[in-house]
């Protein structure tokens, strides 16, 4: 803009410099002119008087710088002149100013030079005895005057030139100042040219708009990463090339990576097969799902293809942690297992029995002792279908019970007394003691509970072991706890024991009975009545286990 | 251009990470190979490797591309320049896990892998090809450092199953041919072993403008 501005006043005092010169030069050129003549003419009056009076005489004494001079006589032929040779000049009565002078007695004639650089004006005047006097000067033509003062006016143009751009920048710049200090943040603030007032005010307006779309964006995007930041599942935003756009911590944290390099493709995060073929299916525009194994979890990818103008331009991908599924399913399918396998025993034996006795093999007297294996491997079978039925109620949760005030203590007096005969024959003795305490709570389950464990601790003692059952009624909490001084449980175990079916020692389990669910209705028994277990144990020594409840102020 | 170039280069990256994947594909599967007497798994270790044949010129395609068009400099000519290095490295990986896999049948049918510790050296060396991959996807000098020092862990192993292969054979309790078939497969293992260490010095040189060989021509220089 200071440039344009710049540009038009130097040329518009350029073009009136120019034309300004030209015309004064014409106007000066014809007043010089004039004023040339005129003075021929008083010179030529002058000369006149002198040359009547003294006679040709007069014209000898002519200074050498002055005009050129000729007298002609009346018949054409010139008798002096004081610049050329008179004798050799030509007449000159068909001259136009002396025809002229030899009509009115004055003349004048104008006349270009060959080279046209000069021009001649003759002034002419008939004296009184006839003869002409003609006094002539030179001046120069318009082009001569013109090559004569290219220079100076070069000059003086140049020096104007010179000053208007000195100006002109000054006065460009001194314009366009103020649109310069514009402050665009405060466009209402500023006080400039009225002319631009209406820009500014719609830069105003449009700035509020920008900041008030630049706020929602902020917050969106504020929000976006709140959500994604705050949610379990890993989200994945990948391009067409695979390139990653957009992650969050969890996928991160899924897919077992530190750090991902923004725009480096999602398959330096994880090259499994599995995954690769999971890209490429979903940037082929397949909605896909796939299940992934990272060290020890498993993760599922949902794979969604992004798709604009019927054309994939990325993809997004949800990764969810379904490592608890596939381990809960594992189990149950364990589980499912090791039922059949339970229920598998003693189904061959009474299986095998019955064959015999069926086959005759039996003697009559031997048929009671087979009668009884039956039953005892028929009671296993009930006590396990029983367990597992169990079980299976506290993992449903829906038992048809309810709430009731129970004393913890007479209630391990009862489940005691109940175990007395099968403590005796292990030679072990029960103990009891503590405090009463009485508290809103699921009674069969309980018992349950507590049967299971005191169970336990009988069957795995030494013969003159002891048990000993013990509750508290503390301030903050209620606990029972069964201490025996039995084989007790490697710590490397203790996590595992309350697992379906585990037993530490598999291979004695048939001669201590059981099911292999005790401990795990014991697990899910206590949480289902909100307690805590404890158990501490050493190998040799016996095991603990604690049930505690807080108590609700 | 500049984005182009910097396009160019990742499509490299990823896909050499396609082929550093094959192949820890390809030696796992092998390694499954000397437990499972499966037809299928040696067929699947020669399809993979010829996948593993068919990147490296893929590869080797992109980074000529790379070179005549783009005329990279400094880092990046760096990185091209191992790149071109490492897939060479990773595709004689891919052949030794195929050759590897052909061997398996005759080993599995001798059932005297148990015998030997030829599963550690497998699984150690899983672990230093994987190693040195993630040392090229994260660019991390550590890994690359710790897939050098592991290479003396293959290479023990390797003089182990040597001398176990000796003590069977002496006390004549083994097939000899199976045992040979074994030493093979180890000394193949131990091949992979010093690739994998290969490709791990070429991400340190990709990094750090350093390889190992001029380390030890400085070293020579010097002296």
């Amino acid at each position: 803009m200071t440039k344009r501005i710049f540009r038009s006043i130097m040329l518009v005092s350029a073009l009136v410099l120019v034309i300004g010169l030209g015309f004064i030069m014409g106007i000066l050129y014809h007043y010089f002119g004039s004023q040339i003549e005129k003075e021929l003419k008083s010179e030529t009056a002058y000369l006149a008087i002198s040359v009547e009076n003294m006679g040709i005489t007069a014209l000898d004494d002519l200074p050498a710088e002055s005009a050129r001079i000729t007298l002609i006589a009346e018949d054409g032929s010139v008798l002096f002149d004081n610049k050329a040779d008179a004798s050799k000049m030509e007449n000159h009565s068909n001259r136009q100013e002396v025809i002229a002078a030899k009509l009115k007695g004055v003349g004048k004639a104008t006349r270009q030079s060959d080279t046209l650089s000069e021009k001649t004006i003759y002034y002419a005047k008939q004296l009184s005895n006839g003869q002409i006097l003609r006094v002539s000067s030179t001046q120069y033509t318009v082009a001569a005057l013109i090559g004569e003062l290219v220079q100076p006016m070069l000059y003086v143009l140049l020096m104007m030139v010179v000053l208007s751009a000195l100006f002109a920048a000054r006065i460009s710049k001194k314009i366009v100042s103020p649109i310069n200090s514009l402050d665009l943040d405060q466009p209402e603030r500023t006080e400039a040219y009225d002319e631009i007032s209406p820009l500014l005010t719609k830069i105003n307006k449009q700035q509020r708009t920008i900041r008030r779309q630049l706020s929602d964006a902020r917050r969106q995007q504020q929000e976006f990463s709140i959500i994604t930041e705050n949610m379990s599942e890993g989200l994945l935003v990948i391009d067409a090339q695979t390139d990653l756009l957009s992650y969050n911590s969890s996928a991160l944290h899924l897919l077992d990576a530190t750090e991902a390099q923004a725009h480096a493709s999602v398959l330096s995060l994880n090259r499994s097969e599995s995954f690769q073929q999971t890209v490429d299916a979903v940037l082929s525009g397949k909605h896909t799902t796939s299940d992934l194994q990272i060290g020890e979890n498993f993760c599922q990818v949902i794979a969604n293809p992004v798709l604009r103008d019927k054309e994939v331009t990325g993809a997004v991908l949800l990764l969810v942690d379904i490592t608890e599924k596939i381990q809960r399913e594992n189990l149950r399918r364990e589980f499912t297992a090791n039922v059949s396998h339970e229920l598998k025993t003693p189904l061959t034996s009474i299986s095998g029995f019955a064959e015999i006795i069926q086959d005759g093999f039996v003697k009559p007297e031997d048929i009671n002792k087979f009668a009884g294996k039956i039953f005892d491997e028929a009671q296993r079978l009930i006590a396990l279908v029983g367990d597992v039925i169990k079980i299976s109620q506290l993992d449903e949760g829906c038992l048809p019970y309810q709430k009731e005030e129970t004393d913890l203590y007479t209630l391990a007096k009862e489940t005691l007394e109940r175990l007395r005969e099968p403590a005796k024959r292990k030679q072990v003795s029960l103990f009891l003691e503590g405090e009463h305490a009485v508290f809103n709570t699921t009674r069969p389950i309980l018992e349950e509970v507590l049967y299971n464990l005191c169970d336990n601790a009988i069957k795995y003692n030494h013969p003159d072991g002891k048990v000993t059952v013990t509750v508290l009624n503390g301030k903050n909490t209620i606990s029972v706890s069964v201490a025996d001084t039995g084989i007790g449980i490697p710590s490397t175990d203790q996590a595992r024991v309350f697992e379906r079916f585990y037993r530490v020692d598999k291979s004695h389990s048939k001669e201590i009975g059981g099911t292999g669910l005790g401990l795990s209705i014991v697990k899910h028994g206590a949480a289902y009545l909100g307690a805590q277990v404890e158990l501490e144990s050493c190998v040799g020594e016996g095991s603990l286990f604690r049930l505690v409840w807080g108590k609700e102020c | 251009m500049r984005t182009r170039f910097d396009k160019q280069l990742e499509q490299l990256h990823v896909e050499l990470i396609k082929m550093g994947s094959l192949c820890e594909q390809a030696i796992t599967l092998a390694a499954q190979a000397l437990d499972q007497p499966e037809r299928d798994v040696v067929k699947k270790v020669a399809a993979m490797e010829g996948e593993i044949d068919e990147k490296e010129r893929e590869i080797e395609n992109i980074c000529m591309r790379l070179l005549l068009q783009q005329q990279p400099v400094a880092r990046d000519l760096r990185i091209i320049s191992a790149a071109l290095k490492m897939i060479s490295d990773l595709e004689r990986i891919g052949d030794q896990a195929a050759d590897i896999a052909d061997l398996a049948p005759y080993i599995v049918s001798s059932s005297i892998s148990s015998k030997v510790q030829i599963h550690d050296m497998a699984a150690a060396t899983i672990r230093m090809v994987t190693l040195s991959v993630d040392a090229f996807v994260k660019n991390d000098l550590e890994l690359a450092e710790s897939v050098v020092i592991s290479d003396d862990i293959v290479d023990d192993l390797f003089n182990k199953v040597k001398g176990e292969l000796l003590d069977l054979i002496r006390k004549n309790n083994v097939d000899p041919r199976a045992a040979l078939d074994i030493l093979m497969a180890a000394k193949y293992f131990e091949r992979i072993g010093d690739h994998a260490v290969n490709v791990a010095e070429w991400v340190q040189y990709s990094i750090t403008g350093i390889h190992k060989s001029d380390e030890h021509h400085l070293d020579t220089e010097k002296e």
